[in-house]
């Protein structure tokens, strides 16, 4: 048992320390790492997987919510749509062909290495839409000077838009979606980047919860595998959560990319040759 | 509806970043604990179900306890495999919990629009566990 047991924890413990380096979360590595090293069927995976995003994300949001980062407004309002488009794709996915799952899986995984390498600087726009005044969601952050920067927010519908699909992907694949959540603020929103990562990270927790509740109550969750991963991942989150600001955000970038595109490929032949 | 102009941080909002925090810490360390707990028991009493399991979860052979209940009566007992189940239950309920603590305090604040959002939240959480144990 306790080979396993260390393996699983081992396997996890890089997934989330990897996952927190790279920005992308837990659940792009831990899915695949369960598949390829660990023998797992696609389901198992994103089960365990789901579960241990949710710890990460609760996690990583202790500091984000208490230094005012996240927007919790934004995130109230969001996650109406993440937790609907959460809950459909959990309940799909006990449907789906695990072929389709995975090339699913590739597809995102791209959609992460894309996003990682094209994030940029902050367009704030000087006034928000009607909807955005209405529901109060604009706020204030600190620049590097430590003086405080207003912004405001608009497309409020593009963005939610796009977060019901973040949200089906999250539940079909055990993922957090974080690189789509953060493009639908970031992009469309025009919310800047260090608020949409931190409102991004929260959400999770509702997105991958969501679809946590529909596996464990269907009974599609191994606890052999799920327990210590979610320890694992959660512990290895923490670490890298620490070692972040020492580390060179560029050279890890590129590095993760490339791990993420050679993933994405391995995750598409396993779903070609299933074919 | 929500107040259009906002100077400065709301008391709504202060709550929020003190006890979000508060409450997403507690549920997680209470969880990583009862979920050594459960490991730590497999290993020691029956280290050879856990492995049994694992091959299982191999071949998406999912064999659990059938109702939460019995789940509770089994993990009291000491029985391992209820007390992981129990900790991931746990920790699955982070959100729940805080989506739960705005809601109310959007109530005690009379903040109606931000009510109906996090109530629509609660409800999409609860529908996902009532649907996943039906289909």
């Amino acid at each position: 048992m306790l080979e396993i047991l260390g393996g699983l924890l081992g396997l996890a413990f890089a997934a989330g320390f990897v996952g927190s380096l790279s920005g992308l979360g837990g659940g792009v590595f831990i899915v695949p790492a369960l598949v390829i090293a660990a023998h797992m069927p696609m389901v198992v995976a994103i089960g365990a997987s789901l579960i241990s995003v949710v710890a990460t994300s609760a996690g990583a949001s202790v500091a984000f919510v208490r230094d005012g980062w996240t927007n919790l407004k934004v995130a109230m309002v969001l996650e109406c749509a993440t937790v609907t488009g959460a809950v459909a794709g959990a309940l799909l996915a006990g449907m789906i062909p695990p072929v389709v799952l995975e090339f699913l899986f590739a597809l995102m995984m791209l959609q992460s290495a894309y996003f990682s390498l094209r994030k940029q600087g902050d367009e704030l726009v000087p006034h928000g839409d009607e909807i955005a005044r209405k529901l109060d969601l604009a706020g204030d952050i600190p620049d590097e000077s430590g003086k405080t920067v207003h912004y405001e927010i608009v497309q409020l519908p593009a963005g939610a838009a796009l977060m019901v699909l973040a949200g089906i992907m999250s539940g079909l694949l055990g993922i957090g979606s974080g690189a789509l959540k953060v493009m639908a603020m970031d992009y469309f929103m025009h919310i800047p980047l260090k608020v949409s990562s931190a409102t991004s990270n929260f959400m999770i927790g509702v997105t991958a919860g969501a679809g946590a509740l529909v596996f464990l109550s269907r009974g599609n969750v191994s606890m052999s595998v799920s327990a210590p991963v979610a320890l694992g991942v959660t512990a290895g989150a923490l670490l890298g959560s620490r070692i972040l600001p020492h580390a060179n955000a560029r050279v890890l970038r590129l590095v993760f990319t490339v791990i993420l595109i050679l993933i994405a490929v391995e995750m598409g032949w396993r779903a070609v040759k299933g074919i | 509806m929500a107040t259009i102009a906002n100077p400065g941080i709301s008391e709504e909002d202060r709550i929020l970043r003190v006890w979000t925090p508060i409450l997403l810490r507690t549920i997680l360390i209470v969880s990583a604990i009862v979920l050594v707990v459960g490991l730590f028991l497999m290993a020691t009493k029956s280290p050879d179900n856990y492995v049994t399991r694992f091959h299982a979860a191999q071949r998406a052979d999912f064999i659990e306890p059938t109702t939460f209940v019995q789940l509770l009566h089994l993990a009291a007992a000491g029985d391992p495999h209820s007390v992981l189940m129990v900790g991931l239950f746990v920790l699955t309920l982070v959100p729940l919990a805080r989506v739960a603590f705005s809601f109310l305090l959007f109530i005690r604040e009379r903040d109606f629009a931000y009510v109906a959002f996090t109530a629509y939240v609660l409800a999409g959480l609860i529908a996902g566990m009532l649907l996943g144990s039906i289909g």
